[in-house]
């Protein structure tokens, strides 16, 4: 199957070289401290960031930064084939997993000794690239929680097909 | 959600006795409504409701399926939410008992080729947010969409795809479908019940109680009323004992707000379809 046909043109008339239409939201969750929903493409993610509040685990609590958690959920309904599992599956983990380092190292957690930070990302929408829309969603909604920040943190994927990078 | 102090449980607890609850609504009034329809694309129908800062998104996605064995004229619907007590709330409410008897949608009018193809309605809810009246919410939502917690919304633009049988095969062979992508079924959603949730804060009922005021209760009643104002389901919270009339009055307020409620669902859905095909 050609992805890349002669002209240059990907399957949906994108060149290699160019990303989706990007599009985000803030302020979207009135009860969390800080909310955004980004959209790459038909990718739609929500994330909502609590914090900084107190640790409800004292066991985990750390006392000289904050506790950084995050949690990665896709909606059954957010692939084509509706999904069993939303949490809780290896892959669900993982990327929570890489959310969370992500997030911790942008994070100036050394300003907020013995509190928790929770970032919650929800997939509405899936279609590819959904790590990528997840942190960026979650920069967006710690910028609009207030949480103090190195810089923002951006995501894309890119992948390798047929000797041809494409991007996205 | 961080503890009351003692004066905020008071002034709760006495505003609602005064019926001036902390946001000025009386004790009958439900927040502001706001729906959004068609928000996931690529399921057959979605809504998002808003109550005040509840706010919840609803889908439905019909597969084909088979149907049970046991009823081969009746299709399967299933709910689930991602709260395991919503589910089961929900799933009493609108889809009746075992046999489907009593369920709030037509379960025959899905059967496409008696006992081999049905369709088989999936309904997702999605907690986004949320400020207390969980159910009430989750049944609008259904009923745009399918109604009764999440579903009202959703429901109510669910387009099924018209399917032609193209093959018939005795036996037991799949017959061969075509599923049209043109045209599409709306489902009939008038008979889809609609919770309302009242709320026992001390002596008086409230409907629509926000999570501070829900952390006041001392039992809730969630009530199923469809267009008719007849009731399908009924479920009781919390652990305080109610008598028998204390039920009864809580069931006759529930009616009378729900025909307001049915009321305010149906402009909201049309306002929102309108300004879809704008």
């Amino acid at each position: 199957m050609e992805y890349v046909s002669p002209e240059g043109l990907r399957i949906d008339g994108r060149r290699p070289m160019e990303m989706r239409k990007l599009q985000a939201e803030i302020g979207v969750v009135a009860k969390a401290d800080g909310s955004a929903v980004f959209e790459m493409g038909n990718t739609k993610v929500i994330a909502a960031v609590y914090g900084p509040r107190e640790v409800q685990n004292r066991s985990q609590q750390l006392n000289d930064q904050a506790l950084v958690r995050c949690e990665y959920s896709m909606a059954n309904f957010s692939t084509g084939d509706r999904m069993r599992k939303p949490k809780g599956d290896r892959r669900s983990t993982e990327i929570s997993l890489v959310i969370r380092q992500t997030m911790e190292a942008c994070i100036l957690t050394q300003l907020m000794p013995r509190s928790q930070i929770d970032i919650y990302v929800q997939v509405l929408q899936a279609d590819g690239g959904t790590r990528s829309a997840c942190i960026n969603a979650a920069t967006l909604a710690l910028a609009d929680a207030g949480i103090p920040m190195r810089d923002f943190v951006t995501s894309c994927s890119a992948g390798y097909l047929n000797s041809t990078p494409l991007l996205g | 959600m961080t503890g009351l102090s003692l004066g905020e449980k008071q002034f709760i607890r006495g505003g609602i006795a005064q019926d001036l609850r902390s946001d000025g609504r009386k004790r009958r009034t439900y927040r502001p409504l706001y729906v959004e329809t068609r928000v996931i694309p690529q399921a057959n129908g979605s809504a998002r409701v808003r109550m005040g800062r509840t706010d919840v998104i609803a889908s439905v996605k019909a597969e084909i399926g088979r149907p049970s064995p046991l009823q081969p004229n009746k299709g399967k619907v299933s709910i689930y939410v991602d709260c395991r007590e919503l589910s089961v709330a929900l799933q009493r409410c609108l889809l009746g008992g075992k046999s489907g008897a009593g369920a709030g949608i037509d379960l025959s009018s899905l059967i496409l080729v008696e006992g081999k193809v049905c369709w088989d309605p999936y309904i997702d809810g999605l907690v986004v947010s949320s400020d207390g009246n969980l159910i009430d919410a989750v049944s609008a939502s259904i009923k745009l969409h399918l109604s009764r917690a999440f579903c009202f919304a959703a429901l109510s633009n669910t387009g099924i795809p018209r399917v032609h049988v193209t093959a018939e095969e005795s036996g037991e062979g799949q017959p061969e479908l075509d599923i049209s992508d043109e045209e599409f079924l709306q489902f009939d959603t008038s008979g889809v019940p609609v919770v309302v949730t009242l709320t026992k804060v001390g002596r008086h009922c409230i409907v629509d109680a926000t999570l501070e005021e829900e952390s006041q209760m001392s039992s809730a009643v969630s009530v199923s009323i469809n267009r008719k104002g007849l009731i399908c389901g009924l479920t009781k919270r919390g652990g305080a004992s109610l008598d028998p009339n204390v039920i009864v009055d809580m069931i006759s307020v529930a009616k009378h707000v729900s025909k307001q409620l049915i009321d305010q669902l149906d402009s909201e859905t049309s306002a929102a379809e309108a300004i879809e095909e704008e």
